[in-house]
């Protein structure tokens, strides 16, 4: 079950659109890292059970924040929230073990499609 | 520089700088549906300057990436302005050879200066249309075009463009830098727009956001 959130990302405009555009009514906990390396050090720390990923950010970016996580954690769900949607800025994300990726700006309608095939996964996990 | 009024508040550059984010990151997926190229990209920046100094802070801009050509793309509508595409003179080359790999005979028969030319204005056509097309999109406006031009910094074109900014303005530049992967070319875009288009661009901003509250 999906009980904390993380989003990263470096714009807080863009922290706030997906936070708002994220399902109210199931409690989630929802917690924010500014840039790649943030995200590392919070992942460690909160342990969330997803986490919307931008790409192109300062410091470190998505992409070997995503590497870094998952070498923490190959489990570690991560969906890539990025207007950087170039075939090959997809197949690499895609390559290091990111969930799913959603064009920003993401819609309600998407992000929710995307965390319930996320609590899916969590509940096999669970059960295997 | 002279001191510059200020137009926005810090929570509308930040959503300038998100949405020229959102619209140039489109754009380069479409450039790279035409071109086979990978753009990287980097976090935009949003400035606001005095259009009297304008040529100043675009000749710093410029001069740092020496010998530069410029694609200039000029955009009509609420949201009015011009896009800038700044190569490094002499990387159309590199982008040639990717535009056409058969080496035709119009390729071997035209001097490398016009195609190297061609090559930018094409890619600045694609690039900078892309951008402003996505950025009006997403605040649910439209705007018009004209042609891409070349121009070189020192030009009498250039100088025109600098005119068309009204000198006791402010004017708002979102300038992003961005590589193209393995040809060693480094490019800026910059969007310049000016108090005309203010009114409308707050106001368009604020509906945007009312969406996330």
């Amino acid at each position: 079950m999906i009980n904390k959130i993380m989003i990263v990302d470096d714009s807080p405009v863009a922290r706030r659109m997906l936070k708002t555009s994220i399902p109210k009514n199931k409690g989630y906990e929802i917690f924010e890292a500014v840039n790649g390396q943030d995200g590392i050090e919070k992942f460690k720390s909160l342990k969330p059970d997803v986490i919307f990923m931008d790409l192109t950010m300062p410091i470190l970016d998505g992409y070997k924040a995503t590497e870094e996580i998952k070498k923490i954690d190959n489990n570690a769900i991560i969906i890539v929230t990025t207007a950087d949607v170039q075939p090959k800025s997809i197949a690499t994300v895609m390559e290091l073990g990111a969930f799913t990726l959603l064009k920003k700006p993401a819609k309600a309608k998407s992000i929710t499609e995307a965390l319930d095939k996320a609590e899916q996964k969590l509940k096999k996990k669970t059960k295997g | 520089m002279t001191e510059k009024k200020k137009i926005c508040t810090a929570e509308e550059i930040e959503v300038l700088q998100e949405l020229m984010n959102i619209a140039f990151g489109n754009a380069t997926a479409d450039l790279a549906e035409v071109i086979d190229i990978y753009v990287v990209l980097n976090v935009p920046e949003i400035n606001m300057v005095n259009a009297g100094d304008l040529p100043t802070h675009l000749k710093s801009a410029i001069d740092a990436r020496s010998e530069s050509g410029i694609v200039q793309q000029k955009f009509w509508g609420d949201f009015n302005g011009s896009g800038l595409l700044v190569f490094p003179r002499g990387g159309g080359k590199d982008l040639l050879n990717l535009l056409d790999e058969n080496k035709s005979t119009y390729y071997e028969n035209t001097p490398i200066a016009t195609l190297e030319k061609g090559v930018f204005l094409e890619v600045a056509n694609i690039l900078i249309g892309a951008c402003v097309g996505k950025f009006s999109e997403l605040l649910e406006t439209f705007v018009t075009y004209s042609p891409p031009q070349f121009v070189h910094g020192d030009s009498e074109e250039f100088k025109l463009l600098i005119n068309h900014f009204d000198s006791t303005q402010t004017a708002i530049i979102m300038k992003t830098v961005f590589q193209f992967d393995k040809k060693n070319i480094t490019g800026l875009l910059l969007l310049i727009t000016n108090e005309e288009s203010i009114g409308w661009l707050r106001s368009a901003l604020k509906e945007f956001m009312e969406d996330y509250e």
